[in-house]
């Protein structure tokens, strides 16, 4: 039950703990982070990929990254 | 499979940014040293990822974690549990203590339940390239003393900030990335100064028997030979490699650890427990199963006949190397310029009399 809470906690906040969003970069640019609130995933400006968060856990590997067009449609799945 | 030539292909636009004078030019060309192979930054080749070679297929060491999260997540591993503990013992030898450290997979699960607050960690992150295995590791978190956070990543892309962990451990990780030095190298650049770099990896001579009766076995049947058993590190090369990766004071060990199995089927079914299964890029992608099936009885009775021992149970080599490496700080000790020694040989020499 414990874990439960702990986890919706997690979903309810800020999506991503603090000491995370202090030290994550993107993989490919290493450019940081934004914290994209609609699409809850974290968006890499530079190079226009936004990266999940399944679960609480951002998946930060390259090949999970969706590219973003420039009209900012991310929320379509792929 | 567009998608992720494309994603990879963003680093083109990364590059034309570069070629504009941003007060932050200077940052961006620190950070294009990261890839050995000057992949990033080199002569605006178009394809950057053909000059990396790709022996292991990352994609299906993804799946195979996947499944070894499964597999292992109620049994405790003692092969994996030693080295873990190895690995984490060397914290105890440090007078150092470190506050935030970064865990990159393997057998994440192990140090985590192993650490039992050594190394004075406060915070740490755990890594690794498979889901499942992440969310098995927060399901077993028992010690909420520290503070723990998760994060699904690839060693080879490391999405951590320079300059903001002190530790990184990999145990039993590293040897399945395509560029070992490119990793350690953001490795060493994720570090803060006096940051400490301990890996284990698999090296050369790790199941050598597995290898000999595969080869074997694979002559007899299908008459030819395809690849079974990853490239591994010498101990030689783990040297060339930390030093290669600018870490200072670097320092290597070897184990060597022999498991016994009852049978070949339990020395495969452990190393799918710990996801280590066969990823090459070149292997045979026929029909597993028919294949496996073909060749399994030969396997077992060749491993049987050459290794076997006097109680009937089958050995499996392990060899393990161990590296350690920190990122340099103006308190370690560097060698002297050349030609800057204060004494010389025949005063010293003349100080103990001369015996010869």
């Amino acid at each position: 039950m414990v874990r439960i809470s702990r986890v919706m906690l997690k979903e309810a906040g800020n999506a991503i703990d603090k000491t995370l969003s202090e030290i994550l970069v993107c993989p490919l640019s290493k450019q940081p982070l934004r914290f994209c609130e609609k699409t809850k995933s974290l968006v890499s400006d530079t190079i226009g990929v936004s990266f999940p968060i399944k679960d609480g856990i951002p998946c930060l590997v390259p090949k999970d990254g969706k590219i973003l067009d420039e009209d900012a449609d991310a929320s379509k799945a792929s | 499979m567009r998608r992720i030539n494309s994603v990879y292909g963003r680093v083109e636009i990364l590059k034309r940014v570069l070629e504009k004078p941003t007060k932050q030019s200077h940052a961006f060309s620190a950070s294009r040293s990261f890839s050995t192979e000057g992949a990033y930054g080199g002569g605006g080749e178009s394809q950057q990822n053909s000059s990396r070679v790709k022996i292991f297929d990352r994609d299906l060491k993804r799946v195979h974690r996947d499944r070894a999260a499964w597999l292992s997540r109620n049994k405790n591993d003692t092969f994996v549990d030693a080295v873990a503990e190895n690995l984490l013992d060397r914290l105890e030898d440090c007078k150092k203590t470190f506050p935030s450290a970064l865990c990159l997979g393997g057998s994440l699960g192990a140090v985590q339940r192993l650490l039992r607050g050594r190394g004075g960690i406060e915070k740490l992150i755990m890594m690794d390239t498979s889901h499942d295995m992440i969310k098995s590791c927060r399901d077993a978190q028992d010690d909420n003393s520290i503070e723990t956070s998760y994060l699904v990543g690839d060693e080879e892309f490391l999405p951590i900030k320079e300059s903001s962990v002190d530790l990184i451990i990999s145990s039993l990780g590293l040897h399945w990335t395509n560029d070992l030095p490119g990793s350690m190298i953001q490795c060493k650049l994720a570090l803060k100064p006096d940051g400490l770099f301990l890996a284990a990896i698999l090296g050369g001579e790790t199941l050598k028997e597995l290898r000999i009766a595969c080869t074997l076995a694979h002559m007899e049947r299908e008459g030819g030979i395809s690849p079974r058993l990853s490239p591994l590190a010498q101990v030689r090369d783990a040297g060339n490699l930390l030093t290669r990766a600018g870490f200072s004071l670097p320092g290597v060990d070897v184990d060597e650890y022999v498991v016994k199995y009852k049978s070949a089927l339990d020395l495969i079914e452990h190393l799918r427990a710990m996801g280590e299964t066969n990823a090459l890029l070149q292997r045979n992608k026929a029909k597993f199963s028919i294949f496996l099936s073909r060749i399994f009885s030969v396997l077992t009775t060749i491993y049987d006949s050459m290794f076997a021992t006097e109680d009937g149970t089958i050995p499996a080599t392990f060899q393990v190397i161990y590296m350690t490496g920190w990122k340099e700080h103006s308190s370690h000790p560097q060698a002297k310029r050349r030609g800057s020694a204060t004494v010389s040989f025949t005063d010293i020499h003349k100080q103990f009399g001369g015996q010869s």
